[in-house]
């Protein structure tokens, strides 16, 4: 054989291999997450949920030949960190695809770069303000209005209270409800005459409740996320208020003792998986039950609720993927948009080149604690 | 229109928390005049009262044992960051920077081993006296509040009266006015840092286990309590036990007359604002400065 003929032979045979090599590759999946600070609760939930999902993934032979990795870098609930972690996951770990967890501020931090890189990003918080910045971002938190208009409904249709004060931290998806709150607030006959600002590690709110009281606000909407509900809940107690307070989404380790403290003053926006046994028969029940074994399995009675909206994430990037035929971000993105409705466990995700906030109708439900369990109240 | 009742339930607000601060505060100044270094581990010591004190009362312990052993574990860890992250450096004549370094070091391990042992989860543990509160002409005045307050009024009876009596006292505030001299008049200022570590933890263990109750606790709930413990030591005179109590309280006073005339969104910038043109006026802060 010829010299030339032979390194012919050999380079095809090498590009062979490592074609067959890269096609073996994990796809990687990059998650910025809060793992510590304020978001901490919520997003250790959602790199939990993605686990499971990226195993159940796995366990089933993977997308188009290749397994799922998840590469988790802990933004520490910070935008400046989010910036960081992003743009190792870009420039070190090469990664395909973002499922990154709710700490809006961080997602929309690294949002400019991540387009620019043609990555799509799957997030547990709102939307980049920025059209161009949305237009590679697929949200699988419910629209923020639900969790408003979920609490209004409540009051309007079961109390008498009339006016409310508004508590929310500066995080961009507390200060988007809060406006939504304000807004909306008219068409449930509600008037809003105090809206407050907190920060997540301020160590009293007694002052902020007290100006509501002194407004004649019989209820308290907070917005936001952690241990800072539970402040307030004690606050109330505290100051022998006998005003509700409705908690956000959260999950259910820290409202719990909320609950504790103010037993039926306090009720919060449920997710269908927090409540599952209430739930009628029917896909989403179907939906939840694939996942709830496997969540419990790994992690007992921890709160399945975000960690389901992370199974759901990935169910449909998964489902993309196999639609695209492909692992490019630009093709990915594209079959999202066109993927037919999605049951998850967070409702039904119904994606298009105009609606990136997947759920469209509202799946919450208002919860309390009975006995130390949850209930629906509505 | 002003609200009266609201002005007096704000006022009261304030002071509640500014005896949280000011008992911070206090930490600060105890470790600051035996050594000259400012510790910023002193919000860990927070943290550990309450997280403790929860750990304990969940092995069904009473709240008295629970706490009483809170402090003296929390003590005893103020002891340990002396010893092996201050005393090395302290023989090595290290500067301040070094040590202020060491101690916020110090804080972040401290934060990261709870973290580990505990979660991230928040926990509390329920208010001493669970009864409605008292209520005064309108205003609501809650028995952790009485706690808050009454607590802090004994603890610095008791360091006023241990600055001023006790042999260990005197030769702690020896040491603050000048560590050679004191050394030179036999007192082993090496061993009243050790136990100025100790006060101060200690201290930081119970304004945690007051507060506690009246919010949650975290593995990273300490750094903001340094923070505001540390503005309060530097408005009541760096240095000044009694003074950082007097500027714990003003700053939780300028805090929540802040919210009640601006809004909470900003309430730390009026406060700052407000305590930084007192500074202005009155560099030394409000007693002057021990150094």
């Amino acid at each position: 054989m010829k010299a030339g003929s032979f390194f012919a032979l050999a380079l095809a045979a090498s590009t062979a291999f490592a074609g067959s090599a890269r096609a073996e590759e994990p796809f990687k999946i990059g998650v910025s997450v809060g793992l510590t600070g304020y978001a901490a609760a919520v997003d250790r939930s959602w790199r939990d949920g993605l686990d499971v999902a990226v195993d159940y993934v796995n366990a089933h032979g993977g997308v188009l030949g290749r397994k799922l990795e998840l590469v988790v870098e802990d933004n520490k609930s910070e935008p400046q960190e989010a910036v960081t972690v992003y743009r190792k996951m870009i420039s070190s770990d090469h990664v395909g695809i973002f499922i990154s967890g709710c700490v809006s501020a961080g997602n929309f931090a690294a949002a400019p770069f991540v387009v620019r890189a043609k990555i799509p990003m799957m997030l547990c918080s709102i939307l980049p303000p920025q059209p161009e910045q949305a237009a590679w971002a697929y949200s699988f938190l419910a629209p923020p209005r639900f969790e408003v208009e979920k609490r209004y409904e409540y009051l309007k249709n079961h109390t008498k209270i009339r006016t409310v004060g508004v508590l929310y931290d500066p995080s961009p998806y507390a200060n988007f409800q809060k406006t939504l709150a304000v807004n909306a607030a008219p068409e449930f006959g509600i008037a809003v005459p105090v809206v407050e600002q907190y920060k997540q590690d301020d160590a009293d709110f007694s002052t902020q409740i007290s100006k509501m009281e002194s407004a004649d606000a019989k209820a308290v909407i907070k917005i936001g996320l952690g241990g800072s509900t539970l402040t307030t809940a004690k606050n109330i107690k505290q100051l022998g208020l006998n005003t509700l307070l409705l908690g956000s989404v959260d999950d259910l380790a820290v409202l719990k003792p909320a609950g504790d403290t103010l037993g039926s003053q306090f009720l919060f926006v449920a997710t269908p998986s927090q409540v599952y046994d209430a739930l009628p028969q029917g896909a989403l029940k179907s939906e939840i039950g694939r996942f709830l074994p496997l969540w419990k399995a790994k992690q007992g009675e921890r709160d399945p609720g975000w960690a389901g909206k992370a199974w759901d994430a990935v169910m449909v990037t998964v489902e993309a993927i196999q639609a695209a035929k492909s692992f490019d971000g630009e093709k990915i993105r594209a079959a999202v948009e066109t993927l037919p409705p999605h049951q998850g466990t967070g409702g039904v995700y119904n994606f298009s080149p105009t609606v990136h906030q997947g759920i469209t109708v509202n799946p919450f439900l208002l919860g309390t604690f009975e006995g130390g369990k949850v209930v629906v109240k509505d | 229109m002003l609200d009266p009742v609201f002005l007096a339930q704000t006022i009261l607000n304030g002071l509640s928390v500014g005896c949280i601060y000011g008992l911070i505060g206090i930490g600060f100044c105890v470790i600051y005049n035996a050594s000259g270094i400012v510790n910023f581990a002193q919000g860990a010591f927070v943290m550990m009262g309450g997280m403790i004190t929860h750990v304990l009362m969940q092995q069904h312990l009473p709240l008295i044992p629970s706490a009483l052993l809170a402090i003296i574990v929390v003590a005893l860890a103020g002891v340990v960051i002396e010893r092996i992250v201050v005393r090395p450096l302290w023989d090595r004549k290290a500067t301040m920077f070094v040590m202020i370094l060491a101690t916020l070091a110090a804080q972040i391990v401290i934060e990261r081993l709870t973290l580990m042992l505990v979660g991230d989860q928040p926990k509390s543990i329920a208010v001493f006296t669970d009864l409605p509160p008292i209520k005064l002409a309108g205003v609501a005045i809650g028995y952790q509040t009485l706690w808050i307050m009454g607590t802090s009024l004994v603890l610095i009876a008791a360091l006023g009266l241990f600055f001023q009596k006790t042999l260990v006292g005197r030769a702690m505030r020896a040491c603050a006015i000048n560590r050679e001299a004191a050394a030179l008049q036999g007192i082993v200022v090496s061993r009243m840092l050790a136990m100025s570590f100790a006060l101060s933890a200690a201290l930081g263990a119970i304004a945690g286990i007051l507060v506690t109750p009246t919010q949650f606790t975290a593995f990273n709930v300490g750094t903001p309590f340094a923070i505001s413990g540390f503005i309060a030591a530097i408005v009541g005179g760096f240095g000044r036990p009694f003074g950082a109590f007097l500027g714990g309280l003003l700053l939780g006073l300028a805090q929540a007359l802040a919210v009640f005339g601006l809004g909470s969104g900003l309430k730390n910038m009026a406060a700052l604002s407000v305590l930084l043109i007192f500074l202005f006026l009155r560099p030394s802060g409000i007693l002057g400065s021990a150094k």
